[in-house]
């Protein structure tokens, strides 16, 4: 049943609701300077109207907490059929990848047969939700603020409220929390081994009604044999290559060059991911040891690495990309599209080679949205093309992907 | 790609007077596009024959015309503006269907106008229901089974296939107009004749049923360089079976999930490209099965539409704006969003609110018509409000809808048989009767209710919460006070202070009182198109409670300006019409102004007009909370009807500054007593009457009075519930027919002698307490005894006594000096026996307002907003003593040569809705006719509602035998014009004797062949009917109905068959001749 819970943010500032999906914590429960993947992380807000499941088990929000703009959540249910999460082996069990989850009203109601409440979802995941929020103010306050680190926890007095104690216990929790910045959190996400043979759920034979009806799909290369580099790849983008027929083997993020090269493949696909890319040397040592022997594609943090590894910086943006209607630029074509997004880094254009050319570009900001070379065999994109949630316009992306990979 | 230079003028057409399915919303669209397009340096002509418009105000368009939307008048428009192109998509499926009309003429090829905005491809395409269907496929999305028939032998195969119930629904109608659900054998030839004889090309589509199901639309644009968003999702509550105008309806879609919307969204986009949308808006419709989630695509309109509007005042979207701009070139990502100044316009709405439309029926108008919603939209009007839940959403919507609910609430006198009746047809209240059904039966019941009204079970859902609040509040009772908790609790839930009190049992004013100590008090966010995502810069709010308050006040002189609410019959257009005008008076002097409206479809809640706009229900309480945070005190009541004039009293009560005409002076004027005392005190005539406060001695009063008398109650608009009676018999079936009529000491009824044969006029004026502004008198062609509002007029005044002329602007100037008005007065006048009296006076703006303005080129809300910031109307100019021959008197006159304003009506909405006249007003809009004769200025109004008089043929006469001898000369002179005169028998002897011959037509009683089967085959063409026993016995009501059915021009008095005669006169001149609209001093 529905109790006192609370949204704090490292400014101090306090938000009243009510809890659902899993019990936050207690204040004396928290342990300082531990990350975690329940009840704290980088608040953000998201603006999509639709999918919450899919945002809530997008690798990608790995140690964010995500707020809903839109006020109604949990209406439609949830289903095992629309989860994001990419083949984990054997990682422990989490399916919600999203830190806590703030909403401003909460269905309780009857959903479809077969599906799951979002309640139930969250409880059965761990995972703290805390809604009637004022989710408006927080976002207004994200905006002008920029994204902050938070928490959500339960008082110890349920009828009192959180105290002035436990008021500075979160206080310095949350000060000691390692920050967004510099976090390096792909090691908890993705396939922890190369799989060379995909889980059934996340082989498909067909595309969405009508997404590429504007494609022309018979240039697209068929039976492909694509890397997938997985820093916590979605799983729509295996579900797509394996539409358009791709064999995927699929790449943990401590794979080095030489172990994707020695696969053979067409083409590379790094994935996206959580956290801050500048501080993956790993990985971006092994996307230096690619570029030029094998054709590259990258999506979101991959595109991100990519660009890294190409020389250029990222930089963290105020309070990124997160929504579903986030118009792009194609500069070959200047046609535009509506895209999916979820960053809260970006590409700087400054120390790009000039033999790399800016494919995308957010139409509302400019902020450099994919990387084109054809010289070097390179396309990325910061969107993404598989959606879910989202609009299907940049599924043609993958299309390109592959035509690249093929291109002599 | 920047706007094209290769043209230079557009002709935009307008969508003709208000009918139901195509309303003001097309003003909103039309003003927008001309704006839009003379930003970009175009020149703009405008043909729209609506005077009560915003787009037709001289200053908006380069050219105005009032002509009516036929091939004729526009092709003499096109020859002398010779425009470039023509921009058809603004102003609904009138202009479309003008437009493919003059391109199947041949016409705009020949003075080489191309068509912007739409190709007639794809308008066809998408029009033609059989040829929609073919797209559909070709796409591989799916259809309801159906067969496109032409004839009815043709559609009776099909249903024999498919069986019942089908779904007719004819091709290239609006508002689903012709179309029916058939769920009886002995229905479905009779409704497919119909549907055939209502398309324009004699088409329709027979359709498998999915009634039931959950229908959804989305709002798209498009561009030429095949970008596309969609701007809005809406999901209906009422479920298929219902038309979308008539439904409840939520945006954003709730009860989809990703994967499905984005099917959707992708679907409509397809739809879109494969019909050749390719530079503008439009809207697609579908059906989903709740079991299984199959989706169907029912339609797609190419065009803005009431949904657009709908859709633009829910987001902050300007579809319109961005459709024209898109129209000459632009693409989508070029077009900045105003309301951000940062998104470009492919940047797809994000909402961080729930908006929620509720239809407004006129029930106890067309009873008849309401007994089932189906497939043709029914409704007059719609309120729009947001909240941040639906539940508040949902409740705000009620209330400002205004008929006479806070909110969602359950019927606690319902009996079970009925509420099992409103659960399981197309009621027009049903969602009160599921929410009735939940809160008596209990959560167990959801699923049961959901199945029996196809409402998701989300929606159910939602009511629970909200019956488990008002159990809470129920259970805690008004002895006590509610606590913060609870209070902020109940408004979070969208409840008014009245529903909250009516639910513990206590009074509004103990609500309002805890709030006011507790500091509950509503805040404000903007609509900004991004959730917070942006910062906005038009300040364009809504209201919600507990949560952060963006509308901080503005610096600097600002008034609040209350406008009309949802449209209504009696309250429409013309009063949101005047609101936008002053708001644009105020603003034109350094004045900010705030416009507060809950009507989604007009001007006044377009956010670019007014300095800030609130989207919130019209009640004391809304509007009291936003006055709070915004710290004005000055509010406007006399422009938006009689909604915000019943607001005053309270509103000053409470500390607000009534702008203009003090509230005492209102009371004055409304209050049916008060106003008899005035009269007699100023030595004027009233017809005699009595002003009763209990039903009890109504009977002695009338006697007293004497028969006829017509009966009145105070505070309404539209002659709500008014009615004639002619003896002791009648007036017991009225008061059984009026059941619940409120007649207390504060809202008394009038008992007035009924004054037969009267002419009736109505006098608009402006007072700055001193000097009076009287801008025209208006003579209406029917008599006294129909509502001003349905009677034709004419101005200036026709064959009338110059010396009744002047007594009427002696006592108008004296009614308003004595009153003390500031601001408007509109009297209405009846003179029988050269005998003037004083019927009513009503101290705001009236319905002739932005008519008589346009025919005097006087701007009247433009001079009363300047007198009431302190320039006099002497000082404005407006005064001429000579002119007048009264001191301190102004006259207006007519520039336009004559001016005739007609009323429209929607009747053929109802089938058995008898369309007679009378004191209650039925009209939904207004047309114009100007000319440089009576006869031109009348025919051409008549055009305009969509009659064309006749030049030759049959006109069937039958007339009272009161009349007959006022009818002898009319029929002289249709037989000089060389009409064949048919009429019934008495009629016909009648004229016999009088030496003309008439064929004798029987009536239907009188056997075969009758004048129905007369007008079936095409044998009459004008109708002159004045109903046997006046308003009272209406058996001839069926040649009335056939004739709307029919579209043969008819006419209910003599005088308007005076005026009508007059009319065909001047066509049968030969060619017609467009008027440019004069602008004036405007
Ligand atoms: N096959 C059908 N079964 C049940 N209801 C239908 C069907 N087709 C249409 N309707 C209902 O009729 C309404 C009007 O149909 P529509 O084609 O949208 O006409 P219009 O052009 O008047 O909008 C729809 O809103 C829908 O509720
Ligand atoms: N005493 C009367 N005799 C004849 N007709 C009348 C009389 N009083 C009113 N009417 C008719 O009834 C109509 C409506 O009455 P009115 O008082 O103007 O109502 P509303 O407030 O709705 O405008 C008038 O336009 C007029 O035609
Ligand atoms: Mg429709
Ligand atoms: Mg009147």
């Amino acid at each position: 049943m529905a109790s006192l819970t609370y949204l704090v943010l490292q400014n101090g500032s306090v938000y009243q609701g009510q809890g659902f999906g899993a019990q936050a914590p207690l204040a004396s429960e928290l342990k300082q300077g531990l990350k975690t993947y329940a009840h704290t992380g980088e608040v953000v807000f998201n603006t999509a109207m639709s999918g919450y499941y899919e945002v809530l088990t997008d690798p990608s929000y790995t140690g964010q907490i995500v707020a809903m703009t839109y006020p109604h959540m949990g209406n439609y249910g949830t289903d095992f059929a629309w989860n994001e999460s990419g083949p984990e082996g054997d990682r422990p069990d989490r399916k919600v990848k999203a830190a806590g989850f703030v909403v401003r009203s909460l269905y309780r109601g009857p959903v479809p047969e077969g599906r799951d409440t979002l309640d139930n979802y969250l409880l059965k995941n761990k995972i703290p939700g805390v809604s009637e929020i004022d989710t408006r103010k927080l976002t207004l306050e994200l905006r002008s603020q920029g994204s902050l680190m938070g928490l959500v926890l339960r008082p110890a007095e349920t009828d009192k409220g959180l105290s002035q104690d436990e008021l500075k216990t979160v206080s310095a929790y949350l000060a000691a929390y390692p920050s967004m910045v510099g976090a390096n959190l792909i090691a908890d996400v993705g396939s922890p081994t190369a799989l060379s043979e995909l889980p059934s759920e996340l082989a498909r034979t067909e595309h969405p009604a009508l997404a590429l009806s504007q494609t022309d799909t018979n240039s697209v290369p068929k039976g492909l044999n694509v890397a997938l580099y997985d820093c916590g790849a979605k799983a729509n983008i295996i579900r797509e290559l394996s539409a358009f027929g791709c064999k995927v083997s699929v790449y943990p993020s401590t794979a080095g060059a030489q172990d994707i090269l020695a696969g053979g493949h067409d083409g590379v696909l790094v994935s996206n991911g959580p956290g801050d890319p500048a501080v993956l040397t790993h990985q971006i040592a092994a996307i230096k040891g690619l570029i030029g022997k094998i054709p590259l594609t990258g999506i979101c943090l991959g595109h991100q690495l990519i660009s890294l590894a190409l020389g250029a910086q990222t930089y963290k943006m105020k309070f990124g990309h997160h929504g579903i209607n986030h118009p792009v630029r194609d500069e070959l074509s200047k046609k535009v599209f509506v895209t999916s997004q979820n960053h809260g880094f970006a590409v700087k254009e400054e120390q790009l080679p000039t033999d790399v050319k800016v494919w995308f570009r957010n139409a509302n900001d400019q902020s450099i949205e994919g990387i084109i070379s054809e010289s070097r065999k390179i396309y990325t994109a910061q969107f993404h093309p598989e959606s879910a949630p989202g609009p299907y316009d940049s599924l043609w992306i993958f299309g390109a992907f592959l035509r690249g990979m093929k291109k002599a | 790609m920047p706007a094209r230079k290769d043209i230079k003028k557009i002709l935009i057409i307008g969508s003709g007077p208000i009918v139901i399915g195509q309303a003001c919303e097309f003003d909103y669209s039309g003003n927008q596009a001309v704006r839009a397009l003379k930003e970009e340096g175009y020149q703009v002509v405008l043909v729209n024959p609506n005077p009560a418009t915003i787009m037709t105000t001289p200053g908006t368009a380069d050219a105005i015309y009032l002509d009516p939307l036929e091939v004729n008048y526009l092709e003499q428009i096109i020859k002398i503006e010779k425009p470039d192109a023509v921009l058809p998509t603004m102003g609904g499926q009138t202009a479309l269907n003008l437009t493919l009309d003059l391109h199947k003429a041949g016409i705009l090829e020949k003075y080489g106008v191309e068509i912007l905005g739409a190709n007639i491809r794809a308008i066809e395409l998408a029009e033609d229901r059989g040829l929609f269907k073919e797209v559909v496929a070709s796409i591989g999305l799916n259809s309801a089974h159906s067969v496109l028939a032409h004839s009815v032998a043709e559609g009776m195969i099909f249903a024999r296939e498919n069986g019942l119930p089908l779904i007719i629904r004819p091709s290239f109608t609006l508002g689903g107009r012709g179309g029916s659900i058939a769920s009886r054998w002995e229905d479905v030839e009779a409704y497919i004749l119909r549907a055939l004889e209502e398309s324009p090309i004699h088409q329709t589509l027979i359709e498998e049923s999915l009634l039931g199901w959950k229908e959804f639309e989305m709002e798209v644009m498009r561009d030429k360089a095949d970008n596309a968003v969609i701007v809005c999702s809406i999901e209906n509550v009422d479920p298929m079976g219902v038309h979308t105008g008539d439904s409840i309806t939520v945006a954003p879609i709730q009860t989809l999930s990703d994967i499905e919307y984005q099917n959707m969204r992708t679907a409509s986009i397809e739809i879109l490209r494969k019909i050749g949308v390719d530079c503008g808006g439009s809207n697609v419709q579908f059906a989903v099965n709740p079991v299984d989630g199959r989706m169907i695509v029912i339609e797609m309109n190419p065009r803005v539409s009431r949904s657009s509007a709908l859709a633009s005042k829910a987001t902050g979207f300007p579809i319109a704006r961005c459709s024209a701009k898109l129209a000459v070139g632009y693409t989508l990502d070029e077009i900045i969003n105003d309301i951000t100044g940062k998104t470009v316009s492919c940047f797809e709405p994000s909402l961080d609110y729930v908006a929620v439309k509720v239809p407004r029926f006129e029930m106890e108008k067309f009873p008849r018509g309401y007994a089932e919603l189906g497939t043709q939209m029914k409704s007059v009007g719609e309120s729009l409000s947001i909240g941040r839940t639906f539940n508040e959403a949902l409740n705000k919507a009620i209330r400002a809808c205004e008929f006479g609910f806070s909110g969602l609430e359950d019927f606690a006198e319902v009996d079970e048989d009925t509420l099992e009746l409103m659960l399981s047809t197309r009621h027009p209240r049903r969602i009160f009767g599921a929410y009735t059904a939940l809160k008596r039966r209990g959560y167990g019941a959801l699923t049961a209710i959901s199945k029996k009204t196809g409402f998701d079970p989300w929606f159910l859902h939602n009511f629970w919460e909200q019956i488990e609040l008002e159990q809470e509040l129920t259970l805690h009772g008004g002895t006590k006070p509610l606590g913060s908790l609870l209070l902020m609790k109940a408004k979070r839930m969208g409840f008014a202070d009245k529903r909250i009190a009516k639910l513990c049992g206590t009074n509004p004013a103990a609500i309002e009182a805890e709030r006011n100590q507790l500091d509950i008090h509503a805040s404000y966010h903007f609509v900004d198109t991004c959730s917070g995502e942006f910062e906005a810069s038009t300040p364009y709010f809504y209201g919600t409670y507990g949560e952060i308050n963006e509308a901080l006040p503005m610096e600097g002189d600002g008034v609040i300006i209350l406008a009309s609410g949802p449209n209504r019959i009696g309250q429409g257009l013309e009063f949101d019409t005047c609101c936008t005008l002053s708001s644009m008076a105020y603003r034109k002097i350094g004045v900010k102004s705030v416009m507060v409206n809950s009507n989604p479809e007009t001007v006044s809640t377009d956010f670019n007009v007014s300095d800030r706009l609130y989207i919130e229900p019209l009640t004391v309480e809304d509007v009291k909370e936003l006055m709070l945070r915004e710290g004005i005190k000055d509010v406007v009541v006399q422009l938006g009807g009689q909604t915000p004039l019943n607001m005053s009293e309270e509103l000053e009560a409470w500390g607000a500054k009534i702008v203009g005409t003090p509230v005492l002076a209102i009371r004055a004027a409304e209050d049916r007593k008060l106003f008899s005392e005035l009269i007699t005190k100023l030595g004027l005539n009233q017809p005699p009457n009595r002003t009763i406060a209990s039903l009890d001695n109504i009977q002695q009063m009338a006697n007293e009075v004497g028969y006829p008398v017509l009966i009145r109650p105070s505070f309404v608009l539209g002659g709500r519930a008014m009615a004639i009676v002619y003896d002791d018999a009648e007036l017991k079936d009225f008061l059984i027919r009026q059941k619940g009529l409120e007649c207390s000491p504060e809202r008394p009824i009038l008992v007035d002698k009924f004054l037969e044969d009267a002419f009736e006029y109505d006098v608009d004026a402006l007072c700055d307490t001193k000097n009076v502004y009287v801008a025209g008198i208006m003579q209406h062609i029917e008599a006294a005894g129909i509502h001003s509002g349905d009677s034709a007029c004419v101005f200036p005044a026709y064959k009338s006594n110059p010396r009744i002329e002047r007594q009427m602007l002696e006592a108008t100037a004296k009614i308003a000096r004595e009153i003390g008005v500031h601001g408007f007065l509109n009297i209405q006048f009846a003179v029988k026996d050269e005998l003037l009296y004083v019927l009513e006076v009503n101290p705001r703006a009236s319905r002739t307002v932005p008519f008589i303005s346009k025919a005097t080129g006087v701007n009247m809300v433009d001079a009363a907003v300047k007198s009431w910031r302190g320039q006099n109307l002497a000082k404005q100019g407006l005064i001429d003593s000579n002119k007048s021959g009264l001191d301190g008197v102004g006259l207006g006159s007519c520039i336009t040569g004559w001016a005739v304003k007609e009323a429209v009506f929607s009747f053929d909405r109802f089938r058995e809705v008898d369309p007679i006249l009378g004191p209650e007003m039925k009209s939904t809009g207004e047309a114009i006719g100007l000319g440089a004769s009576f006869g031109e200025a009348f025919s051409k109004a008549q055009a305009a509602t969509g009659t064309i008089l006749p030049i030759a043929g049959t006109a069937f006469i039958t007339v009272n035998k009161h009349d007959r001898l006022a009818a002898l000369p009319i029929v002289k002179n249709l037989v000089d014009l060389g009409f064949r005169i048919s009429a019934t028998k008495g009629t016909a002897e009648f004229l016999f004797k009088q030496g003309v011959f008439a064929e004798v037509v029987l009536k239907v009683h009188e056997g075969r062949p009758h004048i129905i089967d007369h007008m079936e085959h095409n044998r009459i063409d004008l109708i002159i009917n004045t109903p046997l026993g006046r308003y009272t016995q209406r058996d001839d009501d069926y040649i009335r109905i056939e004739a709307v059915r029919r579209r043969i021009p008819y006419t209910t008095t003599i005088s308007a068959a005076v005026a009508a005669v007059e009319g065909i006169r001047y066509l049968k001149g030969g060619e017609v001749t467009p008027r440019l609209l004069p602008s004036g001093t405007f």
